[in-house]
């Protein structure tokens, strides 16, 4: 399959990811939109790394794993801790850094 | 008469665009579901889809990291959080923000597919992979001896989040104010 | 405290490095400009470092009990040492910016030191004016510096003092100009005409900071600064004529204001600036080490009055008029005895300290190369002035019926009195110094001071020294009406006399009044309706523009997201289409 058949699934993706994660209201789904934004960049690194025969867009894919584990991990006590704090789960009532 | 070669490469394209197409479509799953607990399950199914293709693109080692980080230790994390939280659906309304996203989005996602098809990216040719590229003994060379301070700098990483973790979920803060209006 | 004995013990061994430059790194480096922290070790620096050293060391134990009572106690001494630090790195500093840095350091520590007492209106005002004072001198310094740089391309002492010679013959103009901007700096931090109001009115500070700053260090920095910069004097005649010009005015013109004073720290605070004058005339006139030697000498003694006064004014509960003392030589055996070894050594009582550096002057002002009689005859006016007026002091507070009811007076504790008698000695027998002063400090000036030997002028100035004492006692001791019948009969000039020539007066009506109506004005006109209008006004739409703006910061995450998404579509429209 071409380079290009690559590019556009990946493409889109990201879009998905970057369209749920600015519509969804639900935080955790904000967060997995996220995950898809990342995942679509992983994904290119390691089908480019195959094209281009060299192990480091694996070992950068190996890295982004790593920091959105900690990211996710982090993400979700955050968004627990608010939850114990407010009960209430929608981002738009988090607005008191409102200028 | 085809030839055995073209035959496998057929195939071999043939599954790369279906679970490809899969991994869009399990994509807009994630993002469309209203119940959280649906929007999970599809981005497991994502990212099952998403390791297959690694496996397909010579990278062993991570499509098996993918199947065990993602689709199992930090969709299970997913999970317990909805199943604590309680998975609310969520109402959509339209909203000028919502379309003025969509837009926008769209936008985004033709000038990507435009960068990509028409724009001035040149197709890159490595040679044939070697027998162990992507296992997990080729990555384990590379990372410790080419990106051992990296490497070593990743597990502090995950070690502060692993405290900032306990640090936030075991104390508990009082309730902000909240501000009168 | 710990600090000033770690540098006294430091220094006191005399290092005989000459001229040795001690780089402890490289500050700025910015094309053809280089600045190092660089210390300066030679004799005059090492001089000056012992004499600040070892004077305020006896000044620290002194305030020590001086100060015992007063709730402030551990402000008091970090002031007091950062004025030591300051000093030093004056007296250390290897180029002219550290120099500056120094000088305007010391400005600040004795800002600090003389308004200590802040709850007192006057202390603070008495601070404020020397600091603007010394804040001219300043300017001067800077000034100076800045042209010194224009026409050397370096700061640092060495270097310029290497290449002065080859560069100007004497009298050239940019000399004459560098020296004169330096003097501004050296006459207000030294209280000569005509920036010398500050100093009586500081002695508003706690006693200790008046023998400190007053005395003994700050205002010898002026003397310093000219000895240190003698190779431009040199190249600059004219100069020194005008510095020995303004040195034995200034003597003569503090010491007849110091005759009418009551006020026991003003007088000696004029008196202080009396003997400035004999070292700036030692200066003009070339003999620097005799005026070195006179700024050590003086030192030790005006720092023994100054805290002589002291005890006195801690025994009384803080008087300081000397009309309300008097008789107290019996309860102050000690103080008294000190006292009047300062006076003496002062007066320039023969085998004194005093007299060894003041009658060199002196007698160098006739016979130096430069000097003159007319320098002479006033140096030996103002020297019977001198001794008339230390005298003066002396008898109406040791001498006569205590004219205080009420005070209760003691001698002073032990802390106090040890340093008294420690700088007694040294101003009793520091004139054994002098030659070893000379040779001391012979490698910077590249000359030994001739001590010229005149038994007739010497013998004048004597007389005038003790004619001063006979009449001071004559007045004050056989009778007091006699007293003021020659007040009535000099009325008019003593009214001038204690109104100091009204100085005060004519800056205020020449400078301070015209100040203030220019300030008035622009406050009204120029301030309220002009600038402020603008200001508010820039102010105000700012904050209307921004409050439309910040109604863009949502709060929200998502529109904040949404601004990214914005952001990326439109960098990569460029990309994609250009």
């Amino acid at each position: 399959m071409g380079q290009e058949f690559v590019l556009l699934i990946s493409a889109s993706i990201f879009c998905v990811g970057a369209a749920g994660f600015i519509i969804r209201r639900n935080p955790l789904i904000m967060f997995m939109s996220v995950e898809l934004m990342l995942n679509s960049v992983n994904f290119l690194l390691i089908t480019y790394s195959s094209f281009l025969n060299s192990l480091d867009g694996q070992i950068f894919a190996l890295f982004i794993m790593t920091v959105a584990a900690a990211e996710v991990v982090v993400g979700l006590a955050i968004i627990l801790t608010i939850f114990r704090t407010r009960h209430d789960l929608d981002v738009d009532h988090i607005d008191m850094l409102k200028g | 008469m085809l030839e055995i070669a073209t035959v496998f490469d057929f195939t071999h394209d043939m599954v790369i665009l279906v679970v490809g197409l899969t991994a869009v479509l399990a994509s807009l799953g994630v993002v469309l579901c209203s119940s959280p607990i649906y929007c999970a399950l599809y981005l497991i199914g994502h990212m099952i889809c998403l390791a297959l293709l690694f496996l397909l693109y010579n990278a062993e080692f991570l499509a098996v990291v993918q199947i065990i980080v993602y689709a199992g230790a930090v969709m299970i994390l997913f999970l317990f959080i909805i199943a604590l939280l309680g998975g609310k659906k969520e109402v959509q309304e339209n909203s000028l923000h919502r379309s003025m996203a969509l837009a926008f989005v769209f936008t985004l996602l033709g000038e990507l597919y435009l960068s990509a098809t028409v724009g001035p990216t040149q197709q890159v040719h490595g040679e044939i992979p070697p027998e162990l590229f992507g296992t997990a003994k080729a990555i384990g060379l590379e990372l410790f001896s080419k990106h051992l301070v990296a490497f070593e700098l990743a597990s502090a990483l995950l070690l502060v989040a692993a405290v900032g973790v306990i640090c936030l979920a075991k104390f508990s803060f009082a309730p902000l104010r909240r501000r009168v209006r | 405290m710990t600090l000033v004995t770690l540098s006294n013990l430091l220094f006191l061994p005399p290092e005989e490095r000459v001229g040795q430059v001690q780089t402890l790194y490289q500050w700025v480096s910015a094309g053809s400009f280089k600045l190092d922290l660089a210390i300066l070790v030679d004799p005059l620096s090492v001089f000056m470092f012992l004499v600040v050293t070892g004077v305020g060391f006896v000044i620290h134990v002194y305030s020590v009990g001086y100060m015992h009572d007063d709730p402030e106690y551990s402000r008091f001494f970090a002031y007091l040492n950062l004025f030591i630090f300051s000093m030093l790195v004056l007296v250390a500093a290897a180029d002219f910016f550290f120099l500056i840095v120094g000088w305007a350091l010391v400005g600040l520590a004795s800002y600090l030191l003389i308004g200590f007492w802040r709850e007192k209106p006057s202390a603070v005002l008495a601070a404020r004016k020397a600091f603007v004072m010394n804040v001219i001198g300043d300017v001067g310094m800077v000034i100076a510096a800045l042209v010194i740089f224009e026409s050397f391309g370096t700061l640092s002492f060495v270097d310029v003092f290497a290449a002065a010679p080859g560069m100007f013959r004497p009298n050239d103009d940019t000399i004459l100009l560098i020296t004169l901007l330096l003097l501004v700096g050296a006459f207000a931090k030294s209280a000569q005409l005509p920036l010398h109001t500050w100093l009586p009115d500081a002695m508003e500070g706690p006693t200790p900071v008046s023998a400190l700053i007053h005395a003994a260090t700050m205002v010898t920095a002026g003397v310093y600064l000219v000895a240190r910069c003698h190779v431009l004097y040199e190249l600059a005649p004219y100069t020194m004529y005008f510095i020995a010009g303004v040195g034995i005015i200034t003597a003569i013109f503090a010491g007849s204001m110091a005759m009418v004073q009551y006020d026991i720290k003003r007088v000696i605070a004029y008196s202080t600036m009396s003997q400035l004058g004999y070292m700036f005339l030692a200066m003009g006139i070339g003999v620097y080490s005799l005026g070195m030697f006179h700024l050590m000498t003086h030192a030790f003694f005006k720092a023994l009055l100054f805290m002589a006064a002291g005890s006195v004014i801690h025994s009384l509960d803080g008087e300081q008029d000397i009309r309300k003392m008097g008789g107290l030589q019996k309860v102050m055996p000690l103080t008294h005895l000190t006292f009047l070894i300062g006076a003496l050594a002062l007066a320039g009582f023969p085998l004194t300290s005093g007299y060894f550096s003041k009658e060199a002057i002196i007698l160098s002002s006739y016979h130096a190369e430069m000097g003159n009689i007319v320098f002479w005859a006033i140096a030996v006016l103002a020297a019977g002035m001198t001794a008339f007026y230390i005298f003066r002091i002396y008898l109406c507070t040791f001498f006569g019926e205590l004219r205080s009811p009420g005070a209760h007076p003691h001698e002073s504790p032990m802390i106090m009195v040890v340093p008294l008698l420690i700088l007694a000695a040294l101003a009793l027998l520091g004139g054994v110094l002098g030659p070893w002063v000379d040779s001391f400090l012979a490698p910077v000036f590249g000359h030994v001071v001739e001590h010229s030997h005149d038994a007739v002028l010497e013998t004048i100035a004597l007389v005038a020294g003790i004619g001063g004492i006979a009449t001071a006692g004559l007045l004050y001791m056989v009778s007091k009406d006699r007293m003021d019948l020659v007040k009535e009969a000099m009325a008019p000039i003593y009214d001038l006399l204690f109104h100091k020539y009204y100085v005060d007066e004519i800056y205020d009506f020449l400078i301070v009044r015209p100040t203030k109506a220019i300030g008035a004005f622009m406050e009204q006109k120029v301030e309220r309706e002009g600038l402020d209008f603008t200001v508010d006004q820039v102010g105000l739409q700012v904050k209307e523009v921004s409050h439309v703006i910040s109604l863009w910061q949502s709060g929200k995450v998502r529109a904040y997201a949404l601004n990214m998404i914005v952001g990326v579509v439109t960098i990569l429209l460029f990309v994609v289409f250009m």
